[in-house]
């Protein structure tokens, strides 16, 4: 994956991200770090242009994604899994379909006026809720779930779509210190045994050290950071999230 | 000290505006006190509804004949009979019919009806001293091949029954649900599409937003015309009767659903719609699985409280040709039949309440 002179001025003229560029190689954990506001959700949404940039290009697995049109743009998103900081599961939804919804890109269009899945799918599906261990709230509404559980139906989701990539946006920010690297182990699960590329926004420099094989830092939508975990000393730390900043431990 | 000023002309202003009102409108409060007398009755008789009707009791029995057909069986004769000099007949024929086993010394009518079922009144007679009575008539114009003289004879004790008026009332109140319930179901049909197309967070790119632009003006314009308008248009248009009465809700409903659920669209979580589309899913899937499942509780809760809301403006609707109840109490209030126009009025109340408790109900349960 490869990001280069990535530029979003949003209409009002806030400038979220300013010449961004980076690689990424596969199978990296790549966690960006950076205050609310320096550009980090914008940055994961103009890889699968969910956010429009404004100038720059992305290359995903060799596909320039930022010449893509409309269709081009829906085959690159089904491979590319997307997980979400609020979850963004349809609450009144069964578990079970909210999973499938993740191979929606691969399904006809009219296999979804009469809520058709293929028995395969609905087995992929529950195969994928094992893995994050909620198998037996398959058929549970979403919204009766905690949001840890709420957050492995997310990851379920992407993992439906048999992701290459997966773009995770402060997955755990809305979740208490437990239930976060309950949440980031399953991740980094992916990342070790299917070789899936991850890139992850986080607010805490601890989980970053802790999951991160590599940390790329922005701050006001510039790249200040990019290297190793282990790189980050006690100055960088105050360039990155400013002068008054203490660093907090997460357990 | 300039607000001052600016207060009390403000006052000024408003106490004059009140003044102005109060004249042009002929506010009159003497004539409140002084010509109560004029409604009393009207009062009197709203409170006293006609529901049950006192009537004397009945013995019935019929005789079936044919004119030019073979004549049908006769009916299972139990207490009072009625027999006919000849079962198969001619227009304008004589016939005697004899009849017994009726009480004695009570006036009785002799009614023909034919195969529609209309009555026409032939006479009028008194049983004899052992409930018997020998009567001569004529066969009269009629249609079909098939017809029956109908016999009633009175008792001297008297019944209770439902009245002719609250048969009619009700016949009228199930029309006016069903009048509200079909026109709800026209704005349905309608409001749904356009309520998709009228919402802002569906509307993507120009041609999305003019889409949107067009379908909330058609919908705002269509709101601006009152039901009754509306209805009037089309008692003039489609004739006299519940199904202008219809057509008015219905347009009328379009209007208010469409705008009810786009904004329902409008409020929706983003989230789920975004996460949806990261899956690269397409836009019919997106609305199928984001955005329908988080509307159909609304979508549930506005169409019962507008079916709600349509049965209290049928009756209205029906002053102006809507057919419905409204039409039908319009008629007594014309004739001055308060009694009958009070029935009307407390159906109305009682089915309205019903309809408001049975709709909050339900729209707790959705939601």
């Amino acid at each position: 994956m490869r990001v280069e002179h990535l530029t979003k001025v949003y209409p009002g003229g806030v400038r979220a991200l300013d010449d961004v560029s980076f690689e990424v190689a596969r199978g990296e954990f790549v966690v960006v770090i950076g205050l609310s506001g320096s550009g980090k959700s914008t940055l994961l949404r103009c890889i699968n242009r969910l956010v429009e940039p404004t100038s720059g290009r992305v290359w995903v697995d060799g596909v320039e994604v930022t010449a893509l049109d409309r269709e081009g743009v829906r085959r690159l998103r089904r491979e590319v899994g997307m997980i979400f900081q609020q979850f963004n599961l349809v609450k009144r939804m069964p578990v079970l379909t909210n999973v499938l919804t993740g191979r929606l890109g691969y399904t006809p269009p009219w296999w979804a006026l009469v809520n058709y899945w293929p028995p395969e799918l609905i087995e992929q599906a529950l195969r994928n809720l094992e893995r994050v261990g909620i198998r037996d709230k398959a058929y549970v509404r979403a919204d009766q779930l905690s949001g840890g559980q709420q957050q492995r139906v997310g990851i379920a989701r992407a993992l439906m779509q048999e992701p290459k990539l997966i773009l995770a946006d402060e997955p755990v920010a809305s979740l208490d210190p437990a239930t976060s690297h309950s949440v980031l182990r399953y991740v980094e699960e992916l990342n070790r045994k299917e070789g899936i590329t991850v890139l992850c926004s986080l607010h805490f420099l601890s989980l970053a050290r802790r999951y991160g094989t590599r940390v790329i830092a922005l701050k006001e939508g510039r790249v200040v950071f990019d290297g190793t975990p282990a790189e980050i000393d006690a100055r960088r730390f105050r360039e990155i999230y400013g002068e008054d900043a203490v660093e907090v431990e997460i357990a | 000290m300039r607000g001052g000023w600016v207060r009390f002309a403000g006052l000024l202003l408003a106490l004059g505006a009140f003044a102005y009102g109060w004249r042009v409108t002929g506010i009159d409060l003497r004539e409140v006190a002084t010509n109560a007398h004029l409604i009393r009755p009207l009062v009197r008789d709203l409170v006293r509804p006609e529901v049950l009707e006192r009537v004397p009791r009945v013995q019935e029995a019929h005789v079936p004949v044919a004119l030019g057909a073979p004549p049908p069986p006769l009916p299972a004769a139990r207490g009072p009979r009625v027999e006919v000099s000849s079962r198969s007949v001619r227009v304008g024929e004589a016939v005697v019919l004899r009849g017994e086993g009726f009480a004695p010394q009570r006036p009785g009518r002799v009614v023909w009806r034919d195969a529609t079922g209309a009555p026409a009144p032939l006479a009028e007679f008194t049983t004899d001293t052992l409930g018997r009575f020998e009567l001569a008539v004529r066969v009269p114009d009629t249609l079909g091949d098939r017809g029956a003289f109908h016999v009633t004879v009175s008792l001297p004790e008297m019944t209770w029954r439902t009245s002719e008026t609250l048969r009619l009332v009700a016949e009228r109140m199930v029309e006016t649900v069903f009048l509200a319930l079909m026109g709800t179901a026209m704005g349905v049909v309608f409001a749904v599409p356009l309520s998709f197309l009228g919402a802002k967070n569906l509307a993507h790119g120009p041609v999305g937003l003019a889409v949107y632009g067009a379908s909330r003006t058609v919908l705002n314009v269509f709101r601006s015309v009152e039901p009754l308008i509306l209805a009037t248009v089309f008692a003039v248009w489609v004739g006299i009767g519940p199904f202008a009465g219809v057509l008015a809700l219905g347009v009328h409903s379009v209007a208010s659903l469409g705008k009810l659920y786009s904004e329902a669209i409008e409020a929706i979580d983003p989230g789920p719609i975004e996460a949806v589309e990261a899956t690269g899913a397409s836009r019919l899937q997106v609305v199928r699985y984001a955005v329908i499942p988080q509307i159909v509780p609304q979508f549930i809760a506005f169409t019962i409280y507008r079916w709600d809301i349509n049965v209290r403006m049928s009756t209205v609707i029906g002053f102006v040709g809507g057919g419905g109840i409204g039409f039908l109490l319009m008629q007594y209030i014309n004739l001055l039949l308060w009694q009958k126009a009070a029935t009307a009025v407390w159906a109305i109340t009682l089915v309205v309440a019903l309809m408001d408790y049975l709709s909050a109900k339900v729209r707790e349960r959705v939601v």
